[in-house]
């Protein structure tokens, strides 16, 4: 008997990447996509805003009071003639805004100040954690509103600047935690020692092994701030010490419309359903981005 | 066990003195002052009224006599509420938040729970499915949208229920709806994935290789494991209890501490604003003490520390 | 003699998303009361899924037991009710797991984890029940048993869990135990220990085993059949003495020439089989060893081989082994 040469290939099945892996997942999840959709619809609406409507939100025309939707006015006008409408949009911009720039606070400083806990360890982890322990224990809303007002006396005073700021100093905390819990595990997992064995020492550890992994629930995290900043913002300017009017914004409606809630209830209805969904589009989008960073569902 | 409890009651101190303190430095941060009204206030007034009320002094007097003044229950006189003890004040308020919380609270894990549970052991089935997406919309939407909106439906559409006020049962239905709908979407997704988590351990496995029966196999094995997860985060839902039901209080026009707090940031009540946001930082710390040791009590894994 | 259960023709499929996945296709063997057999085979070769679908704890989505008989003292285990199967499980059959540190329940006591089969198949009461557990956790060479019965599972090195969980596999005095790879989580030195523990008690009490491992070392010694295993199909059985000296099938001899033997000069070189197990999605045509098989011929990669009787008792499923040759077999040791 000859043994014949294996001339045959072995069938393998088609191989993904991590993050190729993730977006056809994403893809799949239907939610996620019509959140994603709304998010870029309203995006777009935002940025085009001039465009869409001829009114601004600022003009003020004290003959057209508190009317109701009409062909001129889409949505009707507020207490001091300014058309719903306009508001609404431009108010997209100051939620939209607010939802992702402070993001960019909280990365710059929650990312350094949980990696280098986490890499470091010891007394600077130490130190930093209690720092953030004793920051968790403060009711976040509560201190976004101090900061604010405290903000409010000085020269950005009711800008939006001052709201990413203020949220964006608070938010931070939760980031960091979550980079120190990642890199804290990662540094003691197997593919860490073998990089080593390879050589590598110090900072490329860090950057080149630790980081991609511990970015999934770091995005996704991100992706969940986003709502919560968003609401925030509403919040405060529901309370008063929000964006200083005129600027525009779904919380500061709300408010003004609350007196007028039982005679005009549209006033209220729409910023607060344009609340709700882009809130909800997040979350979608979140939850989606979550389930398809999840390495355990990787095929 | 015991030992456990006081450090953390330690550690508990030192975090309210750190909040206060730092409350403290914002407050004084913060340009103005308790005088500010419409028509200022000459200079001389504005001095001796400072005077009067110790505002002179320097900063860490002030903060060392406010830090004495709580040893002894004493949280100082409100500036906006004409000379009211703010602990008198806060006490007036206290058992409206209380109230709201705890209703809150118990409603909130009351559905959250089960529905958890339930998806996660139909998985797939109707009631899954409904349950998800109820949870993840109303986990979603902030308690102050959905009242809102709930006003317009049930206040102005349907005239069923009052918009505000205190003391009738009407009155309590949608803050306190409002309020549970967060928490209560939220314990329902951990329930549901931690149950569904523990369902594929292995020693569920185990448990039904002995011929358990199936509901003992839920109730004994996974329930109290599933249970964990939820008891963990126990201390951030409550903790988003206490701040949102600050903003509930302000839709509903509810007299708890909540209003008290926005009315004096924008009175500049220095001691109504450390008096209020004491409490809450009280509040969630003693809080996240219970669950810690409810955790401990659980959990017999981390008991041996 | 009739034996304790036959499984005859036994086949679980998996939907996954890439395919089904059949991990156990048309296996057949059987267990004699009292006797110790092994089932043989690399990871993946469907030996654990074949075990779970004896005693039905395959999941249903996506797992499915598609087709075959699996007859405990000659009634159909798959055509049970889900409440007399439940009977039969802990009762009649039990389980080792693989992983001692995750199959006990971490928030119950090892004694809860006693009690409960006890109260449940033998109507103990709850008093009974604890003196039981303590006698089992005794016999199974936990010292101190009196006060370890409230301690929980993370209490114990993983060593003593397992013995644990052969003390509670042994509980209701069953008639089979199947023991999945009880050995590969543990260190060396505890795994002869167990062994032998598991060998002595099944003799003590009679009870019929299952031996399911990759190692042939254990397989020698404490199984009287062996039973290999490749890609979902059983490919060689006969009694473990035989197989292990006279392998019929080139997989089997593979196997033994890749382990490093005491009998053999020490500069031996270890021969691993060449190449990955197929994947159980896209199997190769044929017999499913052929790819990595020194010796195929073309028939090997046409028709798929089945189990033939290639000597006493001995059973082979290879072309070649068929024809009477087996060159795989160097010399007689």
């Amino acid at each position: 008997m000859v043994a014949i040469p294996k001339t045959e290939v072995v069938a393998v099945r088609p191989h993904h990447t991590i993050w190729g892996d993730a977006v056809i997942r994403l893809r799949r999840n239907k939610l996620a996509m019509i959140g994603l959709a709304f998010i870029v619809f309203l995006s777009l609406i935002a940025i085009f805003a001039p465009l869409i409507t001829p009114f601004s939100f600022s003009d003020q025309n004290y003959y057209e009071v508190l009317e109701g939707p009409s062909a001129k006015h889409w949505l009707g006008t507020d207490q001091l003639g300014r058309d719903t409408f306009a508001r609404l949009i431009y108010g997209a911009r100051t939620s939209l805004s607010v939802g992702i720039f402070t993001q960019f606070i909280v990365l710059c400083i929650g990312l350094p100040v949980g990696a280098i806990s986490g890499y470091a360890g010891g007394k600077i982890d130490n130190a930093l954690m209690r720092f953030v322990d004793v920051m968790y224990a403060f009711p976040d809303l509560l201190l976004v509103i101090l900061l604010s007002s405290v903000f409010r006396g000085t020269y950005f005073g009711g800008s939006i600047y001052m709201i990413f700021l203020a949220i964006g100093l608070v938010a931070w905390v939760n980031i960091a935690r979550l980079v120190r819990g990642q890199i804290l595990s990662l540094k003691t997992r197997d593919f860490v020692s073998a990089a080593r064995a390879m050589g590598g020492m110090g900072n490329y550890i860090t950057w080149r092994h630790l980081l991609p992994n511990a970015l999934g629930p770091v995005i996704v995290s991100i992706t969940f701030n986003i709502p919560r900043a968003i609401f925030t913002e509403a919040a405060l300017s529901y309370i008063g010490i929000g964006v200083k009017p005129p600027n525009p914004s779904w919380g500061a409606m709300i408010n003004d419309g609350f007196s007028l809630i039982f005679a005009k209830p549209y006033m209220l209805i729409f910023p607060a359903i344009a609340l709700a969904l882009l809130m909800l589009s997040f979350t979608f989008l979140g939850d989606g981005l979550r389930d398809a960073l999840d390495p355990k569902l990787r095929r | 066990m015991f030992r456990f409890i006081v450090r953390r009651i330690l550690w508990l101190l030192l975090v309210l003195f750190v909040v206060l303190l730092i409350t403290f430095i914002l407050m004084h941060l913060v340009p103005g002052g308790p005088w500010d009204r419409e028509k200022a206030l000459s200079p001389r007034v504005i001095e001796l009224l400072n005077r009067r009320y110790g505002l002179d002094q320097p900063l860490w007097e002030q903060f060392a006599n406010y830090l004495w003044g709580i040893l002894h229950g004493d949280l100082g006189i409100s500036y906006s509420y004409s000379d009211r003890n703010v602990t008198d004040i806060l006490l007036r308020g206290l058992p409206k938040t209380a109230t709201l919380g705890i209703l809150a609270f118990i409603l909130a894990q009351g559905i959250g729970i089960p529905f958890g549970m339930a998806a996660a052991l139909k998985q797939n089935s109707a009631i899954d499915y409904v349950s998800v997406m109820f949870a993840t919309i109303f986990a979603s939407i902030p308690g102050f949208v959905l009242g809102i909106l709930l006003m317009i439906l049930f206040s102005v559409t349907l005239h069923w229920l009052p918009t505000s006020g205190w003391g009738s049962v009407q009155q309590l239905i949608m803050p306190v709806f409002c309020l549970a709908a967060l928490p209560a979407a939220q314990s329902a997704r951990i329930t549901r994935a931690s149950t569904l988590d523990v369902m594929r351990q292995d020693y569920i496995r185990t448990a039904r290789s002995k011929g358990l029966m199936e509901n003992v196999v839920r109730i004994r094995h996974i329930f109290r494991n599933s249970l964990i997860p939820v008891v963990t985060v126990a201390g951030p839902e409550l903790a988003n209890l206490v701040t949102g039901s600050f903003i509930i209080e302000n839709l509903f026009a509810i007299p708890g501490i909540g209003r008290l707090f926005v009315n004096g940031i924008a009175a500049r009540d220095y001691s109504l604003i450390m008096g209020a946001i004491l409490f809450y930082a009280f509040t969630i710390a003693i809080l996240n003490l219970v669950v810690d040791i409810l955790y401990a009590a659980i959990d017999p894994r981390i008991r041996y520390d | 003699m009739k034996p304790l259960l036959e499984v005859h023709n036994l086949t679980t499929n998996f939907h996954t998303q890439d395919g089904i996945v059949k991990a156990v296709d048309n296996v057949s063997y059987d267990v004699n009361v009292g006797e110790a057999i092994a089932l043989v085979g690399e990871s993946g070769c469907g030996k654990t899924v074949s075990a779970l679908s004896i005693l039905r704890l395959i999941a249903e989505p996506p797992g499915k037991i598609v087709s075959g008989e699996v007859l405990l003292d000659g009634t159909d285990l798959l055509k049970l009710s889900p409440d007399e199967m439940r009977k039969v499980r802990g009762a009649k059959i039990s389980m080792i797991f693989q992983e001692p540190l995750t199959s006990l329940n971490p928030v119950l006591t090892i004694g809860r984890q006693l009690t409960e089969g006890l109260e449940l198949h033998k109507q103990m009461s709850h008093d009974e029940a604890e003196r039981e557990a303590i006698n089992l956790l005794r016999l199974v060479g936990i010292s101190n048993p009196e006060g370890r019965i409230n301690n929980y599972p993370h209490q114990f090195s993983g060593g003593m869990r397992q013995r644990v969980m052969i003390a509670i596999a042994i509980a209701c005095r069953p008639q089979l135990i199947i023991a999945d790879e009880p050995t590969t989580a543990v260190d060396v030195t505890i795994q002869a220990q167990l062994l032998e523990l598991i060998k002595g008690i099944s003799r003590q009490y009679n009870t019929a085993l299952m031996l399911i491992t990759h190692n042939l070392g254990v397989v020698a010694r404490y199984a009287h059949r062996v039973f290999v295993m490749y890609a979902g199909k059983i490919v060689e059985h006969g009694s473990a003495l035989e197989v292990y000296h006279y392998p019929d099938h080139p997989y089997t001899a593979g196997l033994l020439a890749s382990v490093p033997r005491l009998d053999e000069p020490r500069k031996t070189r270890l021969l691993p089989i060449k190449d990955q197990p197929p994947d159980l999605i896209l199997l190769p045509t044929g017999c499913a060893f052929h790819p990595r098989c020194n010796y195929a011929i073309k028939r090997c990669i046409d028709e798929v081989p089945s189990l033939y009787e290639v000597d006493r008792n001995h059973y082979s499923a290879c072309w070649i082994a068929q024809t009477g040759q087996k060159p795989w077999q160097k010399k007689s040791s």
